[in-house]
């Protein structure tokens, strides 16, 4: 696999991760998004809860859905005190220890920093006692700034080397990239649904009705793992620059062993270095997809990436590649997942 | 119509059916290992029989009439581990698939569902390699080893990260009808299942009946949501286990012998629990309540809110020792529930829909 056959759509990445996403303010990502699928897409469209659909029309009669969610952890603001602190609480997974000192931006570009009160001893840190200081001279500054429900983000600026990529929100804007380049080489018998997801961060919520509307034949996701290759990490057989993971199982789904026999015989079939991913936290979108209406087999493709739901994530364009050659394999292929009849 | 079995012979069968499925092995998502063996024991009673790609098997009942559907489910998944490294030694790494007791695996006899069916052992680390704290615990799952006795190199021919493991364990009989095995939870509710569509057919029913062994349960009842929704039932009753009281159990029990747990409580239809009782005292079967304050964790937590809502009952097998490799039941329990199903069915009205109006 080369990793140069992407390289030049890179830049289009940083401008993924860099764009402003939190759950439920999705827009600045899928507006990227939908500039870039244009010229090869037949039908494009939004729905209710902002899910953007990009479709390419195959002949087959079978129905593809392949999704990503675009959205990234973030902070809402819930109080504004008399000096102008903002007080906050966290929209999906965010660790409290990750928080202090953190720069974070507004969408209207308002810049802060996260600090805390007077701690008596470290353990004391929790979310109620950290602040977001933007610099406001008094409430009335403050208010003219930022209100009561406004959603901010890391800052986490986008460094590249060789082989790696260090960005706020790669988790999961390298699923959406993943999938536009996936688009941009497969030629499929099937109709192809590409959904970039809203808010799955809070709760797998934008992948359920959107796999409702649709009901497909199969479907596939594309999200990112953790790795187990750091120093004194949580054991876990998979490693950065190692291969696109196939998932087996996560807290929210257990991939139909079929659907995971599918991935691995495609990546075998065409020499793409691949890891089995057994994720013992957390989980995908592709747990609220298979159990939509009477079931909808799906997998997972997942990039290995380290330090997630940090403004400082890595992943390995080895692995990126390996993704997007995997994906436009399984959507290329004519038969599928095959069901087994006893 | 056949001749009826007596009492023995019923509790002998139902033994023989559960003792077959226990020793299955169909760890949640894995279940196809099963699908044979209980289209074989729900066979003879059903007028169709089919599975969906997740391995629910679907056995229908015609009814005389065929207006309603009923949903009768029991779950086939047993909770298991997985694979998750070989380390250098050749030792297998793993995690668990639902809520196994950790303390209960060390020294059990394990199969690795690996390129064939390879033994295993659950070891412990050295306590030397312990920290201070750990020693003075029970033992944690990642403390913990499966030795097949190979090399890594000889480990990662046979397998993969991502194969399961399920316990080995085959049944015994206690005393008193008593059995003992692993996977009572839920497979003692298929053969319930069993029991209740062979005395279905000494009886009149008007609805169809479509008994469900469902997948997944163990991970988050994921068979029961995506089965309900395929059937659309008019009403849908979960069978399963529940705590049985056991020496050191201080709440309000649930006792062994003493016929089925019918469930009540904000996930379960009133009209259906006071069905299940009448029915239970008119035939002159053996009952327990069984309230619940919240979501039960059973297949009926996903049928009351699937599709439009279902009228949603429980009727639970008391169980000692859930979720350990020595699960024990009493046989009569599970003909009984059989029973309690088959008459409550045969005594459901045409129309359903005035029995069901709150």
């Amino acid at each position: 696999m080369n990793v140069t056959d992407t390289q030049n759509a890179y830049p289009f990445l940083q401008q993924l991760t860099q764009a402003f996403g939190p759950s439920g303010l999705e827009n600045p990502v899928l507006s990227l998004l939908a500039v870039a699928t244009q010229g090869y897409a037949d039908e494009t469209y939004r729905d209710t809860l902002g899910n953007l659909y990009v479709i390419k029309r195959g002949t087959s009669g079978k129905q593809v859905m392949v999704s990503a969610h675009a959205d990234e952890i973030g902070l809402i603001v819930t109080f504004i005190d008399t000096d102008g602190f903002l007080r906050f609480t966290t929209l999906g997974g965010v660790s409290v220890t990750n928080l202090l000192y953190r720069r974070v931006v507004f969408e209207n570009g308002v810049s802060g920093v996260i600090a805390v009160e007077k701690l008596d001893k470290p353990g004391d840190l929790s979310l109620e006692k950290l602040y977001i200081d933007i610099g406001a001279t008094s409430e009335s500054d403050a208010a003219a700034k930022v209100r009561i429900g406004d959603s901010a983000v890391f800052v986490g600026e986008y460094t590249e080397t060789q082989t790696r990529v260090i960005s706020k929100a790669l988790d999961n804007r390298i699923g959406c990239f993943v999938l536009s380049e996936a688009l941009k080489q497969v030629v499929s018998p099937h109709t192809l649904v590409f959904v970039f997801t809203t808010q799955e961060e809070v709760g797998l919520r934008g992948a359920r009705p959107a796999a409702y509307a649709l009901d497909p034949d199969w479907a596939v996701t594309v999200d990112v793992t953790r790795t187990g290759d750091t120093p004194k990490s949580a054991r876990m057989a998979v490693r950065l620059g190692a291969g696109v993971g196939i998932k087996v199982m996560d807290r929210a789904i257990v991939i139909a062993p079929y659907v995971k026999t599918w991935i691995s015989e495609q990546a075998r079939k065409q020499q793409i270095p691949h890891q089995f991913e057994v994720l013992e936290s957390g989980g995908t979108e592709s747990g609220a997809i298979q159990l939509t209406k009477s079931g909808i087999p799906v997998g997972v493709l997942s990039i290995p990436a380290r330090y997630v739901h940090s403004p400082g994530e890595m992943i390995d364009k080895r692995d990126v590649a390996s993704a997007i050659a995997l994906l436009v394999a399984l959507l290329q292929d004519q038969a599928g997942p095959q069901i087994p009849i006893y | 119509m056949q001749e009826a079995k007596t009492k023995n012979q019923q509790i002998e069968q139902s033994k023989k059916f559960l003792s077959a499925l226990s020793a299955g092995s169909a760890v949640s998502g894995y279940e196809h290992g099963l699908l044979e063996m209980i289209a074989e024991g729900l066979r003879p009673y059903a007028d169709e029989l089919k599975h969906d790609a997740f391995y629910n098997v679907y056995a229908k009942k015609k009814g005389l009439t065929g207006q309603g559907t009923i949903l009768l489910s029991a779950h086939s998944d047993e909770i298991g581990l997985m694979i998750t490294d070989i380390d250098a030694l050749g030792f297998l790494h793993f995690a668990q698939i639902a809520g196994v007791d950790a303390k209960t695996l060390l020294g059990q006899e394990v199969v690795v569902h690996g390129r064939q069916a390879t033994p295993g052992l659950i070891v412990p680390i050295p306590e030397s390699l312990l920290s201070a704290d750990d020693r003075k615990k029970a033992a944690k799952i990642e403390n913990m080893r499966i030795d097949i006795g190979w090399t890594q190199d000889q480990a990662r021919e046979r397998v993969s990260i991502g194969d399961t493991v399920t316990l080995k364990r085959t049944v015994s009989e206690l005393l008193n009808d008593c059995l003992t095995g692993k996977t009572f939870d839920d497979r003692a509710g298929v053969a319930a299942l069993a029991v209740c569509l062979e005395e279905l057919s000494k009886l009149r029913h008007h609805h169809d009946v479509v008994a469900v062994a469902t997948v997944q349960e163990e991970v988050g009842v994921r068979g029961a949501s995506i089965s309900a929704y395929r059937l659309n039932p008019d009403l849908a009753i979960a069978v399963d286990v529940t705590h049985a009281v056991t020496s050191d159990y201080k709440a309000e029990p649930i006792e062994m012998g003493k016929g089925p747990a019918i469930a009540l409580g904000p996930n379960i239809h009133p009209a259906l629990y006071r069905k299940l009782c009448d029915v239970a005292l008119e035939q002159r079967l053996p009952y327990q309540s069984d309230p619940n304050p919240g979501v039960t964790g059973t297949d009926a937590r996903a049928f009351q809110i699937t599709q439009s809502g279902i009228p949603t009952g429980l009727v639970s097998i008391p169980l000692r020792y859930m979720h350990t490799s020595v699960e024990t039941l009493h046989m009569r329990d599970v003909v009984h529930t059989g029973k309690l199903l088959a008459y409550f069915i045969a005594a459901l009205p045409e129309d359903l829909e005035g029995m069901l109006c709150y």
